[in-house]
């Protein structure tokens, strides 16, 4: 405390440091949950079986990517699940009006985008809180996707031109073995990783988080910074609604309902809190493969479906409860 | 020491460690009953952390506390009020702001039945308790709409009425004006009266060597002093403070007499300037000049300070930076023309609370360190170091949470974060609330060298000596308008005092 020079941090991984993360518990927990797999059952460490989890978490995965920007802006975007359908109804109908594939999807995402704009723009400029704004788009958003689908699911035929091409992005494998899917994830999540941690809009995110008041008065253009995270958030959805459809050549008017529940889950066991200003990509991503592990292992005992979501409400309660706890301990120690 | 039966707390060999860190290391004093007890130390010296410990809000790591004979075994609030009778009125009041001043002060202790309280009963229990005290507060007037003043006297009388034998105020006048800090030492010197014991924190001298019968004070975690008020003189109790003589600070008015002022063009003008409580608002800062602005908390000098920034809206006037008109006034303009803003609420409007101290340094510089797209995060960092170290920020890391800082040294960052863009003026709002004596010196004595490079810097400010030291001419306002413009050599705290509160109207010092 006596000394006046800053001293400098030389290791840019310190390992004290980064036990001490936040998500150091999270990944611990995802570590456990990993060797827990591999006790209970033999067939769990197969590649196959480890791949087909990357494949799962893949469409939850972007969506949480986006997801988090929004709350690290201490938002919350509960349209999501919606914006996935939109989107993957619009680029479906696309195709099957014979719009070629490439450009169906970017009709797709465009929709997303627009749906990010619609419930970023009803915020910043009117001022009603996300959680009801995007309580009211997720409402609009589904009630659009069933009209325009007039409530009909849409499979897309192998006859159609440009289908095979493009069902290949959801269901195909590179080297015969990674999916494509996960891929992707892996590519949206890069490029979330280097945003939110590297770039300006990333810091000024952080700062508008933590405290709104002060990043206005230094100048931070807090509602452009609000009204990116909405409209990233409806892009990464749009994509997973695109690649959902691409892997099953089929989407109805209901699909994706609630998955905003399990997106937000990912992000807040990876550690963001609901505050905002706090956060990050990796732990957004242990959070995604977290709830994915959980899910496998108990898919694999054969447990119902209906435990598994029982467990995952309970998972998210414990995660958050662990939190508060350590964080107490910390300051009593 | 003195001994029982007059023994209100005895506190032993106490120490609390956050981990590494020593915020307490065996401190041990008795605090008299029926006394008032100062307790100083700069920020960090550990004063809050024994506060905490004698309120239940923290148990101690080692030694202990008797309370009227009886020894602390839970270190509980509701213990400590409940059988203890120990309570506390902190910095940051918790009252329920919807609910109505009686509700407040009976809340929990409700008369009449536990789950439907008579409201009748309670209403007349409040206005008994309040007539006691002598507090004209209206019972029924919902708390929201009370100033923090009186706020804090609904905190004391909801102490009272849970019977408190102690009662702790840390800090109670860091954020009132003179006007009401007198009330609530009257308040205080009633309490007293009666045989209620208080511990009361301050950073400031002559009232605590009006109020206090004890004096202990803090450095570093340990006890290093304790006397009776007639033992000791300011000067004394400021030297075991900051454990060294501080050199008396000389005026600047003082040090700069007969250099002639600056002829430059100013840099920073405002004519005519209208807003949110104030009117007509004219003044000049020269390059190089501290002007003071004095007045009342609703004076409107806040409001000027923003309009001037840009961050509220303005109704008219207009403001010259440099000779060159400024218009269309907002904080990212601001920030693009050089213009700095300090503003006086540190926590709602400075922090950037959950970013790290380097990030709060250099979120200035982000922007000019940004190649496309993504930050140059050596360099970003290497600067907001190179600007802390200037600054004397005292930090354990530059990746260090903001919010750890002690409030001196959250207050110098805040000064660093606006030297990074070579700002042209300076707006601060009260440069030094929160700020212990050493670092106040400090943070004079960096803005004497911003001066001293050529920065016009405006300085609005309730703490009267403070402007009186660090100006060079003071702007009056009173109501939202400028009532005078004095020098400050010839600027006395009563010849203020008395602009300010509107007693004599003359605008032609300037």
């Amino acid at each position: 405390m006596s000394t006046t020079a800053v001293p400098t941090r030389t290791a840019p991984f310190d390992l004290r440091r980064l036990l001490h993360l936040r998500e150091a518990g999270v990944f611990a927990a995802l570590v456990l949950l990993f060797v827990l797999g591999a006790i209970v059952s033999p067939s769990f460490l197969q590649s196959s079986n480890l791949l087909s989890v990357g494949q799962q978490v893949a469409q939850i995965g972007i969506m949480a990517i986006g997801a988090t920007f929004v709350i690290v802006n201490g938002e919350i975007d509960l349209s999501v699940g919606s914006t996935y359908a939109l989107a993957a109804i619009s680029t479906g109908m696309a195709i099957t009006a014979g719009v070629p594939w490439v450009l169906a999807i970017l009709i797709g995402l465009g929709v997303g985008v627009l749906a990010g704009l619609v419930n970023g723009l009803a915020v910043v400029l009117l001022g009603v809180p996300s959680f009801i704004v995007t309580l009211g788009s997720l409402s609009v958003f589904r009630g659009v996707t069933l009209l325009i689908s007039n409530g009909a699911p849409i499979s897309l035929s192998a006859d159609t031109p440009g289908v095979a091409d493009f069902t290949l992005l959801g269901q195909g494998k590179l080297f015969g073995a990674i999916p494509m899917q996960l891929i992707f994830f892996a590519i949206v999540a890069a490029i979330g990783i280097l945003v939110l941690s590297r770039s300006r809009l990333g810091f000024n995110t952080y700062a508008v988080g933590g405290n709104p008041e002060a990043a206005r008065l230094v100048g931070i253009n807090v509602r452009a910074v609000k009204l990116s995270a909405f409209v990233i958030s409806g892009l990464t959805a749009a994509i997973s609604g695109v690649l959902g459809l691409s892997f099953l050549s089929y989407v109805q008017g209901v699909t994706g309902t609630g998955l905003e529940l399990t997106v937000i889950s990912a992000v807040i066991i990876g550690g963001a809190a609901l505050f905002g200003g706090s956060g990050t990509m990796w732990g957004t991503i242990i959070g995604v493969f977290f709830i994915g592990l959980l899910q496998n292992i108990l898919n694999i005992k054969g447990i119902s479906s209906f435990w598994q979501t029982v467990v995952t409400g309970l998972v998210i309660v414990v995660a958050v409860a662990a939190d508060t706890w350590q964080r107490r301990r910390k300051t009593r120690a | 020491m003195s001994t029982p039966p007059s023994l209100a707390i005895r506190v032993e060999h106490l120490s609390r460690s956050f981990g590494p860190v020593r915020a307490l290391e065996d401190v041990s004093f008795d605090i008299t009953a029926g006394e008032v007890t100062a307790l100083l130390g700069e920020n960090g010296a550990g004063k809050s952390t024994l506060l905490k410990i004698l309120a239940g809000l923290q148990p101690p790591s080692e030694g202990g506390v008797t309370v009227f004979g009886d020894t602390v075994t839970a270190f509980e609030p509701s213990t400590m009020l409940g059988r203890h009778g120990v309570a506390i009125v902190p910095q940051e009041l918790a009252l329920l702001p919807d609910r109505s001043v009686a509700e407040n002060i009976l809340s929990g202790i409700e008369p009449g039945g536990r789950a439907f309280p008579s409201r009748r009963q309670m209403r007349a229990r409040a206005v008994a308790l309040l007539a006691e005290l002598k507090l004209d507060i209206d019972p029924d007037a919902s708390v929201r709409g009370l100033d923090l003043a009186t706020q804090q006297l609904v905190v004391v009388a909801r102490s009272i009425a849970r019977n408190c034998r102690v009662l702790i105020l840390d800090e109670p006048t860091s954020v009132l004006t003179p006007a009401e800090s007198e009330r609530l030492f009257e308040l205080m010197g009633r309490l007293k009266a009666q045989g209620t014991t208080l511990i009361y924190v301050s950073h400031r001298m002559p009232e605590v060597f009006q109020l206090a019968d004890r004096i202990e004070v803090l450095r570093d975690g340990r006890h290093v002093g304790s006397w009776r008020r007639d033992e000791v003189t300011p000067e004394q109790a400021v030297a075991a403070m900051v454990g060294r003589e501080l050199d008396r600070f000389s005026s600047r008015a003082e040090q700069r007499a007969g250099t002639p002022r600056s002829a430059a063009t100013p840099a920073l003008r405002v004519a005519d300037l209208s807003g949110p409580r104030h009117e007509s608002v004219t003044f000049n800062v020269a390059p190089g000049e501290i002007v003071g602005v004095a007045g009342l908390p609703d004076s409107g000098r806040v409001e000027m300070l923003q309009n001037v920034f840009g961050a509220i809206r303005s109704r008219g006037g207009t403001v010259e930076l440099g000779g060159a008109a400024y218009t269309a006034r907002t904080p990212i303009a601001s920030v693009e023309h050089r213009l700095g803003y300090v503003p006086g609420e540190r926590r709602a409007q400075g922090l950037l609370t959950t970013m790290t101290v380097a990030e709060n340094i250099g979120v200035l510089t982000v922007k000019a360190l940004t190649r496309v797209g993504l930050v140059r995060r050596g360099e970003f960092t290497g600067r907001a170091r190179e600007l802390a170290t200037r600054l004397r920020v005292k930090t354990a890391s530059s990746d260090t949470p903001i919010v750890n800082l002690s409030g001196g040294n959250q207050q110098k960052a805040m000064i660093a974060r606006w030297i990074s863009i070579d700002p042209r003026a300076l707006l601060l709002d009260e440069p030094t609330r929160g700020v212990d004596v050493g670092a106040k010196a400090e943070i004079y004595e960096q803005l004497f060298a911003l001066a001293e490079t050529g920065v016009g810097i405006l300085c609005s400010s309730s703490d009267l000596p403070e402007l009186l030291t660090i100006t060079d001419r003071i702007v009056v306002m009173a109501q939202g308008r400028v009532v005078d413009v004095v020098d400050t050599r010839t600027a006395t705290e009563e010849s203020i005092m008395t602009a300010a509160t509107g007693a004599v109207d003359h605008t032609s010092a300037a």
